[in-house]
């Protein structure tokens, strides 16, 4: 081994610009490479940083309007979801998939005020298993809890922004607990403040949905079912139970049993599912798009070594006459190549993540200001180390590939061709 | 006989057939100092290039040391060189960018020796030849009879059955001629190397004990000079 490595170190010494000109181009392919792959990572990153929002194995269940006539009604009749449905869907015609169902009822806009401050708020009657659904982060105090829906309490969590203005701008926001503030002519026990997602489409405070109901007037009624389940893992099987869950629901509501549109289901799983497949397509792209570049290099790589083979056609042949097979002449090109190709591909790879970081602290750290939202272009623009080690594998390839047509011609070489050509 | 010939034919086709060797019948016995002498064309480098396994031949029987050296693969055929045979060419065929050590441990490298094992052998035939201080010159640094005494150390060093030397002494002054062929009459006297000479000069065929006369690609003469008496020019020294 270490006699190999003396003998490509030789034979770069003795063409060191070649060397590095053929190393310049297979370090840019990696360093492209790496930087279109980082760049990648920071937008999918950024991009899945919004579907975090909620627990992946839900759907949300809300009413539509009817495209079909059925049962004596005419198209476009208003579905609104109830009780009942909570009960068809947490019966034992879903127990098979369903596991946790939480209700929503929203209202709104209500003066929220408190010690002489008003903001204007939407309230969200809720069940304490939204929190894990739509991973609800608290700051102080509690969420919504079992007690508070049984006994129909008067609690309210508060979004920290809302706590904020309520206490003047002040950070302070932990003394609102046990005070109360009114919303819609209600009086409020503060039990919660919870973290706000600065991405939501609309800040909202949380109730019990039992009291919501009751107090606000809306006996039996529902804007939303959400529910997490087991069991369904491919598009086809998610396909099949919205079907049968659509059809449940339409009959219990007089709709046409294959309406669409009566029924709106949003299926986090396969959502999710989907933008998998979408990062999927953009970065099989970036890794097309990187190894072209790095083909490129490639070529030049087995190019030189063409050259170098042709140079040292009389030492190959010495080498033949005095006992080299074949495939000792073909390991010293191949590692040659190996060996160019990898050391350069390393330092590419290296100035690759230096970008990279240099990426993540420069546009990584600014966001864009959109209605009022502020969005990340960039969210950690980086690649994994597992990543790197397929560009390791990825680098030996192609020095082998490199090599193998200049390796195989040395191979070939005849001694009595090579001694006679003086 | 170490080396037995028959009836070896070779043809080479460049665009019309050249027949080069016409049936060569030939015997060489283990520790013998044979020159092959013949003009140029008549077929002893195909022979030289046949006898080394550098080359093919068409028909015939080449028997080596009991072995029969025929349609052997590029590695056998490596593998035989480099137990068998060492080489000494006229351009000596020293691998530049090595040191006269270097070049004189590659045969074992190929052979798997190890490291410091090719060196100590290799320092030990530098010895012998009297170029221990030249040991890690590069061979643009040595004279052409330093080159050829490396290459002839190169080429003994894994004891080799025959040593074929293609016109050894072909670029180098007369002076230097008549060390290196003395040193190879001195091997194959005292260590009983068999030792085949290509050329075609007839001072050099004289310092050797048989010498074997090629023309148009069949053997002519042979002409046993235990005297050393067969050439004129070939008593003194070795006309250039």
């Amino acid at each position: 081994m270490k006699d190999l490595l003396t003998e490509i170190w030789e034979s770069i010494r003795r063409n060191k610009l070649r060397t590095a000109l053929t190393g310049f181009a297979v370090a840019w392919g990696i360093f492209m490479l790496i930087v279109l792959l980082g760049a990648g990572n920071g937008l999918m990153n950024a991009f899945m940083n919004q579907g975090d929002r909620f627990a992946t194995n839900t759907m949300a269940v809300f009413g539509g309007v009817t495209s079909k006539p059925a049962n004596g009604y005419q198209t476009g009749r208003r579905i609104e979801l109830n009780d009942q449905d909570i009960v068809l869907t947490q019966s034992a015609l879903f127990s098979e998939h369903v596991e946790k169902v939480s209700p929503e009822l929203f209202k709104g806009p209500y003066t929220l005020a408190f010690n002489g401050r008003h903001i204007s708020a939407y309230l969200n009657g809720c069940s304490p298993t939204l929190q894990e659904m739509n991973k609800i982060e608290m700051l102080e105090g509690r969420f919504i809890n079992q007690n508070d829906i049984r006994l129909k309490r008067k609690a309210i969590v508060l979004a920290a922004s809302h706590a904020i203005e309520l206490m003047n701008g002040g950070e302070d926001y932990v003394s609102l607990i046990g005070k109360t503030v009114t919303a819609g002519g209600i009086t409020w026990m503060v039990v919660g403040v919870y973290k706000t997602d600065r991405t939501a489409q609309r800040v909202e405070d949380f109730v019990p949905f039992t009291t919501m109901q009751v107090l606000m007037n809306e006996i039996n009624r529902v804007d939303q079912i959400n529910f997490s389940f087991h069991g369904l893992t491919t598009e086809e099987e998610n396909d099949q139970f919205e079907k049968t869950y659509r059809t449940a629901l339409n009959r219990a509501h007089k709709a046409a049993p294959d309406d669409e549109s009566s029924i709106w289901i949003w299926n986090r799983f396969t959502q999710n599912m989907q933008m998998n497949k979408g990062t999927h397509y953009i970065r099989t792209a970036l890794w097309i798009l990187g190894i072209f570049t790095l083909v490129g290099g490639i070529v030049g790589v087995s190019n030189i070594m063409l050259i170098t083979v042709k140079e040292r056609t009389r030492e190959f042949g010495i080498r033949k006459a005095i006992g080299a097979s074949p495939w000792e002449i073909m390991k010293l090109i191949l590692a040659e190549s190996v060996s160019i190709t990898a050391f350069f591909g390393y330092i590419g790879m290296f100035l690759g993540m230096v970008a990279c970081e240099v990426m993540k602290a420069t546009v990584g750290q600014s966001s864009v200001e959109f209605f009022g939202e502020t969005f990340h272009v960039f969210v950690n623009p980086t690649v994994s180390l597992s990543i790197s080690f397929g560009v390791t594998i990825l680098l030996v390839v192609a020095g082998t590939l490199a090599g193998i047509s200049p390796a195989m011609k040395a191979a070939r070489i005849r001694p009595i061709e090579a001694l006679n050509d003086n | 006989m170490l080396i037995e010939l028959r009836n070896i034919h070779k043809t080479y086709d460049n665009g019309q057939p050249l027949h080069v060797l016409k049936g060569i019948d030939l015997g060489i016995g283990e520790g013998e100092f044979v020159s092959i002498m013949g003009a140029s064309g008549s077929g002893k480098s195909t022979l030289l290039n046949i006898l080394g396994i550098l080359d093919n031949y068409d028909e015939g029987e080449y028997w080596l040391d009991g072995k029969l050296i025929k349609s052997l693969s590029e590695t056998e055929a490596a593998h035989y060189r480099n137990r068998m045979i060492g080489f000494v060419f006229q351009s000596f065929n020293l691998i530049n960018f090595k040191t006269a050590v270097e070049n004189v441990e590659l045969p074992l490298y190929y052979q798997g020796v190890g490291r410091k094992k090719r060196n100590e052998l290799a320092m030990t035939y530098l010895e012998r030849f009297g170029l221990t201080d030249w040991a890690t010159h590069y061979p643009n640094e040595l004279s052409g009879g330093q080159k050829q005494r490396v290459a002839i150390a190169r080429a003994l060093i894994t004891h080799p059955h025959i040593l074929l030397a293609d016109e050894p002494t072909g670029a180098l002054d007369s002076k230097t001629s008549v060390e290196v062929m003395n040193l190879l009459t001195e091997l194959n006297r005292t260590e009983k190397v068999t030792i085949i000479v290509v050329t075609h000069e007839s001072g050099v065929a004289n310092c050797t004990d048989k010498i074997i006369h090629i023309k148009d690609g069949i053997i002519g003469e042979t002409t046993l000079n235990e005297q050393h008496q067969s050439s004129i020019f070939g008593t003194e020294t070795i006309m250039k």
